[in-house]
């Protein structure tokens, strides 16, 4: 893992409670996987906007289901 | 038909540490919890000195690492007092019937410190930054809401914000479900954590904190005449109430039984008391004719006693009235002088005092009372605590805003 993707993993498993961060994939799925509800979703992208100093809009967290597809859309953000 | 109603689990946290018995020892004892503020950086405060709550006081564990980022101090400190209280209780879940379990928490100002951060980010970083946590956070009424979801009690829940008279409202507000038949059984009490930059600046803007920063464990000295404010503290208290035929039933362990409330308002000031202490007078007069007690029957008063002008000086002259020729008699002291004013907590926490002061026959002191307030001529129990058998007790709150509660112990 890269370190944008060591630090998005650390980011969810901060958020999720539940989740021992050993289980966090890049191709785990946030939702079905890792068991993330919206309330956990909403504190992620604060997180992760506050963290990578960008905004995420709601449709695109709608395309993102992977941890691999968060680091892609930063590392896409950060090129932009 | 009312039902009678008993404390079948207590717990607490303060800055004496968390647990009834660590608390009861300290108290006991005279120890103060008061020290100066580490929690925020006071410089250019009037005052510098709080109770505060020390890092560790989840002894047991009971709150997931990760949740403490997802919930207000006020709230991990109600977890903490009410695992406390669970586990003394023997209740096992799920209850039989989970909606005959209500909750009932009282808190003045909620999770303050969240506002203030969250507020900070709003300034600072724009509203696209906000915390979805804030919400969650900050609203009084999550505490009975997460207490709840822990203890899958299903019954009537809601949070009771009433200033200082918080926590001994809500145990009467749950007193009054399980007497009435609407519970069974209750999660009750108090917490709050508002050792905070605004909430200390905000106190001193209305001169109510003591500033005697250089002194903090002498600083709080109710009914001294050299008081000069509150000393403001944190901590929660949490009490299991139970219809006594329930508990019995299943062969609990009783602490005490509550046996009245009265609820009054001053209709007066913003932030001063009645000055002929009528709604003082009138909370203990409802408390003990729904309790049947006579006052001379009483022991002791664990008194709001904050270590103001004001309060110490009517709160002694509503006794006065009261107790008549047996004002003189009844043991009286404030807690307050060690743990500091813990708000929305400090009646559930001073009820569960009265209860402990039954229990084992001890009344605890009021330290720092060193020269009393000729206006304050009660036996207020200086500096040491006394031995001697206690079956009633009363346990006063009252609140900025002119909210009176009292509530009435017995030894069962």
């Amino acid at each position: 893992m890269d370190e944008i993707e060591k630090k998005v993993v650390d980011l969810i498993a901060e958020v999720l409670v539940d989740v021992n961060k050993d289980n966090i994939q890049l191709d785990s799925k946030i939702v079905e996987d890792l068991g993330a509800e919206s309330l956990d979703i909403y504190d992620m992208i604060a997180l992760l906007e506050d963290e990578f100093g960008m905004e995420i809009s709601d449709e695109e967290v709608e395309k993102i289901q992977t941890v691999q597809d968060v680091a892609d859309f930063i590392k896409a953000q950060k090129q932009a | 038909m009312k039902r009678r109603v008993v404390v079948t689990g207590m717990g607490m946290v303060t800055c004496l540490g968390s647990g009834v018995e660590t608390n009861w020892d300290a108290i006991t004892q005279g120890r103060s919890g008061i020290g100066r503020i580490t929690h925020f950086d006071t410089f250019g405060f009037s005052t510098h000195i709080a109770g505060e709550v020390k890092d560790g006081f989840d002894i047991y564990g009971c709150i997931p690492v990760k949740e403490f980022r997802r919930l207000d101090r006020h709230q991990q400190y109600a977890l903490v007092a009410a695992h406390e209280a669970f586990m003394a209780s023997g209740l096992q879940i799920p209850l039989a019937d989970p909606y005959r379990c209500a909750v009932v928490v009282g808190s003045g100002m909620g999770g303050l410190e969240t506002l203030e951060t969250g507020h900070d980010t709003l300034k600072t970083k724009g509203p696209k930054r906000m915390s979805p946590l804030v919400i969650p956070m900050v609203v009084v009424n999550l505490t009975p809401g997460l207490l709840s979801m822990k203890y899958q009690f299903k019954g009537p829940n809601f949070g009771v914000v009433n200033a200082c008279t918080s926590g001994a409202s809500a145990i009467g507000e749950a007193f009054r479900l399980v007497s009435n038949g609407y519970a069974d059984v209750a999660i009750t009490g108090g917490t709050e954590a508002v050792v905070s930059a605004f909430s200390v600046s905000a106190f001193n803007a209305i001169r109510a904190l003591s500033v005697r920063n250089d002194e903090p464990k002498r600083a709080s000295r109710p009914f001294d005449k050299d008081r000069d404010g509150f000393v403001l503290a944190e901590g929660a208290g949490i009490l299991i109430l139970e219809d006594l035929e329930t508990a019995a039933a299943r062969g609990a362990t009783i602490y005490s039984e509550i046996v009245g409330y009265g609820a009054t308002a001053d209709a007066y000031h913003l932030v001063m008391p009645d000055p002929e202490g009528q709604g003082a007078y009138n909370a203990m007069k409802l408390a003990l004719m729904e309790a049947n007690v006579s006052p001379k029957d009483v022991s002791y008063i664990n008194a709001h006693g904050t270590s103001t002008e004001l309060n110490d000086k009517i709160e002694s002259l509503a006794i006065k009235k009261l107790f008549g020729e047996h004002a003189g008699q009844v043991s009286i002291s404030s807690t307050k002088s060690m743990t500091g004013h813990m708000i929305g907590a400090a009646g559930a926490v001073e009820a569960i005092f009265s209860i402990m002061a039954m229990r084992t026959n001890i009344v605890p002191p009021t330290i720092n009372l060193d020269n009393p307030d000729p206006d304050c001529d009660l036996n207020y129990t200086p500096h040491k605590s006394v031995e001697k058998p206690i079956d009633c007790a009363i346990s006063n709150s009252f609140a900025f805003g002119g909210q009176n509660a009292a509530l009435v112990f017995k030894k069962v």
